[in-house]
């Protein structure tokens, strides 16, 4: 079988195919794979990876255009995954700058990480030669973002990223800003809250890709979510991201209870809109918006329980 | 550009020049610019104040307390890799220290056991002060944001740990390597710890007896420079990889920091000193962590007998590491076990724990069982045999006060370093507090160290670039070479180590051995890379790595053959019996300029534990 792989020496890209037979690689790991590529026939091909335990995180890859942790990935699951397939297509992280092969630049991605202060700075009632205290249910709150390895498959994933690098960071990057303000030692979430405001963090795009190819099934979109409705749970709720998520709950609650998309952009940019004014002209030709609906739709079914619903989750909220 | 702003800025912040030298901040761009083109820079190295190498809990420790200690001072971690890839994130039981005293239990039952554990080869007064840092460094972590297990009361939670008289064992989940490593980036972010990533310290230098700095490849460009620094701490871990595929560390674990100050003429402290950890998945030696047996796993041969009762009928499977792996390959060796010769195994079971337990707190090696062995240790016991885990011995460090080797300006901490708080073998739970601890004393001392300090000449530090850039050239230069050569190599060594000096010594085997190894080392001097790309040449820091894992093995088998008894992880089958009258020393190997290896001995300290038989 073949395994073509994105090549990086420096200076110019290509792709190398090499072949193997199956019955060497199918009881490894796709790290297993690589290694016996890099052992047995080519020692020029660079990867990076060191724990081989789904635990370091310095070996994620993608297969196929997808991103897997390489030792996390037995070979008979990408056999089933992709139909007993007989060619893959192996290469680096997406949304990283490429060193060589399939080895990425860390270096900004950390940068990122050391914007949201991920370093816990503890309640004042707390010291350095007593510790913390903290019961099960609050540990239980942050566990599950502590299972982040740094892997940067969420990032390689990630479409925000791929569309524009330039003002937003690493889903992983909010995960540990989330983890960091959500833990009830500290002393002020707001530490690392406002960085990740200033830093993107109503520019994700809500496409989901980072919880589901994560490999220790984080969903740094929900700490995305969550980091934003503790930025406008303390007053950090001007912007046109807030203003967007506030005119999903007006539709949702107070209108018709159906998206109102024209009310959307108005409410999200203002006047400002009439920017978007070509899209909306291509999006009524298409029959894919009615214009009428500005002045509000019909009410969906059910609303009324939505409504309660909403109301309910609110006031198990607040309890 | 945005991504070359910000590696040129992290150069100039990472990187500050001193005045000593007169060379403005551009200068140390010409540095690196420099030596682009081969050409060793001699008017202006890149310096700094603390230069740490090596990003694992030790090294992040050291880094976060030279910051503290002096925020004057420049501190730069330099890593193979990115930091979270070491081998402190695959720790997996938990870190001792004594934080509940309400049982009985005190620093000094600590240190008692960490002495007994050691097979009295401990330096006392060492593990006194140990065990005391360690009780605070728990405590510490926990502030600084670790989110360790927690008990009823929301306390940090505590397991049983092997070898331990009380339960010590302080964790987070069975992650609590990982947790840790996590834990000391985010301060280490937190407080402008700097990163030199993808940058592998080829030699250290050592000039009229003082450091004066490293040599260092950066991987991404093929860059060899001379890094001059006030003070360095070693803090490359272990060398565990001399047994290559029975070991479980990483793959970048290769005694870097060992090897470069045996050439530097520093000293290896009992280098045969190295840990077999009972409990490895059958393929590739990965861990099943101790807190399986903690937790209550037990252990079974091909007959269905819980066999440890035969060797330590009190203590089971809690027994130290080095008895139970003894246990273990006993077993193999008389026949009752499941497998043959390398595929030998025998059983761990952890399925009466219930779903829920093992969900809960042995989680990543549930995960582990399914990776490599295709096994759910919810429904079946895993196969599992020992595993090369981790080295006592290490960089010769004079004081537990200090971590500073005889060398003025040079530390070193964690597993690289032996200031012996291990003796002949560690406890499980000792060794994340011995990073963390160590790490944090280095960095403490480190700082102070180059805040009085000067920096040195660097012309010795000039030639070993340039043997450095010649050796590159040496290698990779003609694109000739065996695809093979240096992986079979590899291979080979891992495996005649593992025969000869495994868990099972015998003087026949060591010095068949030592033949051995002069073939390897000649083979090795033979092998040339045929990659003569200088970016990201990862075959070219593999045969670096392969070299540094030859002299660690000499050294060790030279400590091992010297040693004629046997005590901790150290047994010899031709004198079964500890001897404290001619061994209750540690070896000392030293290098000398010709590449001869020369043994001496310290004794080690005695204080108010009694020298006693070990028994269980």
């Amino acid at each position: 079988m073949k395994f073509i792989i994105d090549r990086f020496d420096g200076k110019k890209n290509y792709q190398q195919t090499y072949t193997v037979e199956k019955k060497d690689i199918e009881a490894l790991t796709l790290l297993g794979t690589l290694l016996f590529i890099k052992q047995h026939l080519d020692l020029t091909l660079n990867f990076t990876a060191s724990c081989r335990m789904a635990i370091c995180g310095a070996c994620g890859v993608r297969v196929n255009g997808h991103s897997y942790l390489a030792c996390d990935t037995k070979m008979t699951e990408l056999f089933e995954e992709y139909k007993d397939a007989d060619t893959f297509r192996i290469s680096p992280l997406s949304n990283y700058t490429v060193i060589s092969d399939l080895a990425v630049d860390w270096e900004p991605a950390i940068e990122n990480l050391r914007k949201v202060k991920p370093g816990l700075v503890a309640k004042d009632k707390f010291s350095e030669k007593e510790g913390c205290v903290q019961n099960q249910e609050e540990y239980d709150r942050i566990v599950g973002q502590w299972d982040c390895i740094l892997c940067g498959v969420c990032a390689s994933e990630c479409n925000k990223l791929s569309a524009d690098r330039s003002d937003y960071m690493e889903p992983f990057v909010y995960t540990h800003a989330w983890k960091v303000a959500n833990d009830s030692r500290t002393k002020d979430p707001m530490i690392h809250v406002k960085p990740s405001v200033a830093n993107g963090l109503w520019n994700c795009v809500h496409c989901h890709e980072c919880t589901n190819r994560c490999p220790k099934h984080i969903s740094a979109a929900d700490d995305i979510a969550g980091l934003r409705a503790l930025a406008m749970k303390k007053g950090l709720n001007s912007g046109v991201g807030p203003a967007h998520a506030k005119s999903f709950y007006t539709d949702l609650v107070e209108d018709s209870g159906r998206l109102n998309e024209i009310r959307l952009a108005l409410r999200t940019e203002g006047v400002s809109t009439v920017l978007r004014a070509g899209t909306a002209v291509t999006l009524m030709s298409a029959g894919k918006m009615n214009p009428l609906e500005i002045f509000g739709g019909h009410e969906i079914e059910g609303h009324k329980d939505l409504v309660k619903m909403i109301e309910a989750a609110h006031a198990a909220h607040k309890e | 550009m945005t991504e070359q702003f910000t590696r040129r800025e992290f150069l100039q912040s990472a990187c500050i020049t001193m005045g000593a030298l007169a060379v403005s901040t551009t200068g140390v761009e010409k540095a690196f610019a420099a030596t682009s083109t081969s050409t060793p820079n001699t008017s202006g190295m890149p310096s700094c104040d603390v230069l740490i190498i090596g990003s694992g809990a030790a090294g992040l420790r050291a880094a976060v307390a030279a910051r503290k200690k002096n925020p004057n001072l420049s501190v730069v971690v330099v890593s193979k890799v990115m930091p979270t890839r070491s081998a402190t994130t695959m720790a997996e039981g938990g870190i001792n220290g004594v934080i509940d005293f309400s049982e009985g239990d005190s620093f000094e039952l600590h240190a008692k056991d960490t002495v007994k554990g050691g097979d009295f080869l401990v330096d006392q007064d060492t593990a006194l002060k140990f065990a005391n840092y360690a009780g605070a460094a728990i405590h510490e972590l926990d502030y600084i944001g670790m989110p360790f297990s927690r008990d009823s009361k929301g306390n940090v939670d505590k397991r049983y740990a092997g070898g331990a008289s009380k339960i010590r064992c302080n964790f987070a989940s069975d992650k609590t390597g990982h947790i840790l490593t996590h834990t000391c980036l985010d301060d280490a972010l937190k407080h402008g710890v700097k990163f030199l990533m993808d940058h592998h310290m080829l030699d250290l230098s050592i000039e009229n007896g003082h450091c004066e700095g490293v040599v260092l490849r950066n991987i991404r460009t093929g860059d060899i420079a001379p890094v001059r620094a006030k003070s360095v701490v070693l803090a490359t871990g272990g060398y565990t990889r001399v047994f290559w595929n029975r070991t479980s560390t990483p793959y970048i674990a290769t005694g870097d920091g060992a090897a470069a100050a045996l050439r530097a003429g520093l000293i290896f402290k009992d280098p045969e000193m190295l840990q077999f950890h009972p409990t490895g998945v059958c393929h590739g030696g990965t861990l099943i962590t101790e807190a399986a047996r903690g937790e209550g796993g037990i252990l079974l041969n091909n007959l269905g007998e819980r066999f440890m009762k035969r060797y330590v009928p009190n203590k089971m499977e809690l027994a130290p590491r080095d008895i139970v792996a003894r246990s273990i390959e006993t077993e193999i060796r008389e026949g009752r076990a499941f497998g043959h010769d390398m595929e030998a195994y025998v059983l761990l079971d952890v399925t009466h724990l219930g779903k829920e337990k093992i969900m809960r707190n042995l989680p990543q090696i549930r995960h582990i069982g399914l990776l490599f062995e295709n096994m759910d240790l919810v429904e079946k016991p895993i196969a599992i045999r020992p595993t090369a885990h981790y080295s006592m011995g290490g960089i010769h460090v004079t004081s537990i006060d200090t971590m500073a080797t005889p060398a003025p300006g040079l530390f070193a901490a964690g597993e690289a370093s032996c200031v012996s708080i291990h003796g002949a073998n560690r406890l499980g739970g000792n060794s994340l507090c011995d990073a963390t601890v160590t790490g944090k004393i280095a960095g403490i001392n480190a700082a102070e160290y180059a805040a009085k300090a000067d920096f040195g000449a660097g012309k010795r530090l000039n030639d070993l670039t340039l043997k450095w850039t010649s050796h590159f050239k040496e290698i990779t230069g003609s694109g000739k070479g065996n695809v093979n050569d240096m992986y079979a190599l590899r291979e080979e060594l891992g495996a005649a180590n593992w025969y000869n000096m495994g868990i099972f010594r015998t003087e026949s085997k060591l010095l068949a051995l030592a033949d051995k190894h002069a073939e390897f080392q000649a083979r090795y001097d033979a092998i040339r890379i045929p990659n003569t790309n200088p970016v990201f040449n990862t075959a070219y820091t593999e045969y670096v790595e392969l070299g540094n894992l030859l002299l660690a093995s000499r050294a060790a088998l030279m400590g091992a053959t010297a040693r004629k008894e046997s005590r901790g992880s150290h047994f010899r089958e031709d004198y079964l019996k500890r001897d404290d009258e001619n061994f209750l020393k540690h070896s000392m190997v030293t290098m000398d300029e010709s590449g001869k290896m020369h043994l001496d001995w310290k004794d080690v300290v005695v204080g108010q534990f009694k020298i006693e038989e070990r028994k269980y």
